[in-house]
């Protein structure tokens, strides 16, 4: 240990309890009666003081025993790092997905067995009525948006990959890379968009028919617009992939970015920034992304 | 090198990006100040256009992150 750290840590400990003290008396001096603004304030200041010193002196701790020095420069590569399983070399990120879905399935099979028996259609009480609820909203978004036939046969496989990235963007709170923020994932979800909007397409209309919706209304324009729109198809896939790999990963940058500032002192602060980075703006995200599908889909089916 | 072009990407891309959310959003306002019974139908398209406008400039952050890489 550091002469200076040890200093730092004697100076921190000192304010805190003197502000703990502080705090305890003037929580004691208000009592019963209605205090006044100065007393509150008192208060207020003694609380940030504790919070901000034993916040100080837990960042000393950490950065004397771990060694992590501030540093503005971070480390990252498009595509995640390779691991050896068994001798095959495999994405990282490829194993966190599998795992994501691992953990999810396994969670599915358990409530098959031993909470769906004992659902009653009747008279739903607890869980079930959640359960409900969510099934019937995603249903209704997904029939408000591509019609109620294709709607039912779409809303599980929307339900399932809404859970499924919100799985994904939960592993980033554990400190490994988001699957979704790998172009691979995202563009594999964005090729199934594809593959859907094709073959819902083509089961509306048949294949001529596609072809004859792909190229408008006048006839005489069609063999200019059906390779315009078939472009603008096959664009499809790329711009879904990019727009949720572009915010995933700059939202895993920006939390990388504030922990390498933060260095030893990053505890508590990146968990604020993390309820807008890590919970809120992958939920939007999912939501863009899902609202987006059904709309190519629904556009296919015209 | 590769940095500034990556800087000169992003500056030009959150300006375009910013200015079309921004007439989008404020377009919806006017829009719901006038019919708030029309807010969650306005919302939906709003949050649409939104990504819309912004997948140009998460593209150009995508190219950027590409040539800071490229190394």
């Amino acid at each position: 240990m550091s002469k200076t750290a040890i200093i730092e840590l004697c100076i921190s400990a000192v304010v805190f309890s003197a502000c703990l003290v502080g705090y305890i008396a003037a929580k004691k001096g208000i009592g019963e009666v209605e205090p006044s603004k100065k007393q509150k304030r008192k208060k207020t200041l003694f609380f940030s003081g504790v919070l901000i010193s034993a916040w100080f002196f837990v960042g000393v701790l950490i950065t004397e025993f771990s060694g992590k020095e501030m540093h503005l420069a971070i480390h990252f590569d498009m595509f995640s790092e390779r691991v050896d399983v068994f001798g095959i070399s495999i994405a990282s990120t490829t194993l966190i997905a599998l795992g994501v879905s691992a953990v999810l399935i396994v969670l599915l099979v358990l409530f098959r067995i031993f909470v769906l028996p004992k659902f009653d259609a009747d008279n739903p009480k607890g869980i079930q009525n959640v359960l409900e609820l969510c099934v019937e909203a995603v249903e209704n978004f997904t029939a408000n948006a591509v019609g109620k036939k294709a709607g039912a046969s779409l809303s599980p496989y929307m339900f399932s990959l809404a859970m499924f990235m919100i799985g994904c963007a939960s592993t980033e709170m554990l400190g490994l890379r988001a699957p979704t923020s790998d172009l691979t994932c995202t563009f594999a979800m964005g090729l199934i968009t594809f593959a859907l909007l094709n073959i819902y397409g083509i089961r509306k209309h048949g294949f001529a028919g596609r072809l004859k919706s792909m190229g408008g209304a006048v006839p005489a324009m069609r063999p200019v617009m059906i390779p315009l729109k078939a472009v603008s198809d096959i664009a499809v896939p790329v711009s879904l992939a990019c727009r949720l790999f572009g915010n995933m990963m700059g939202g895993m940058l920006v939390m990388e970015l504030l922990k390498g500032v933060l260095g030893g002192f990053a505890s508590g602060l990146p968990a604020i920034a993390g309820l807008y980075f890590n919970l809120f703006h992958p939920l939007i995200q999912i939501y863009i992304f899902i609202t987006l599908s059904l709309t190519f889909i629904d556009e296919a089916m015209e | 090198m590769n940095f500034l072009a990556a800087g000169i990407i992003m500056l030009g891309a959150a300006l375009g990006a910013g200015f079309g959310m921004c007439y989008a959003t404020s377009k919806a306002v006017d829009a719901v100040a006038r019919q708030p019974e029309a807010a969650s139908k306005i919302q939906t398209i709003l949050l649409l256009g939104c990504a819309l406008a912004e997948s140009t400039a998460i593209y150009a952050f995508v190219v950027a992150l590409i040539l800071s890489t490229a190394g």
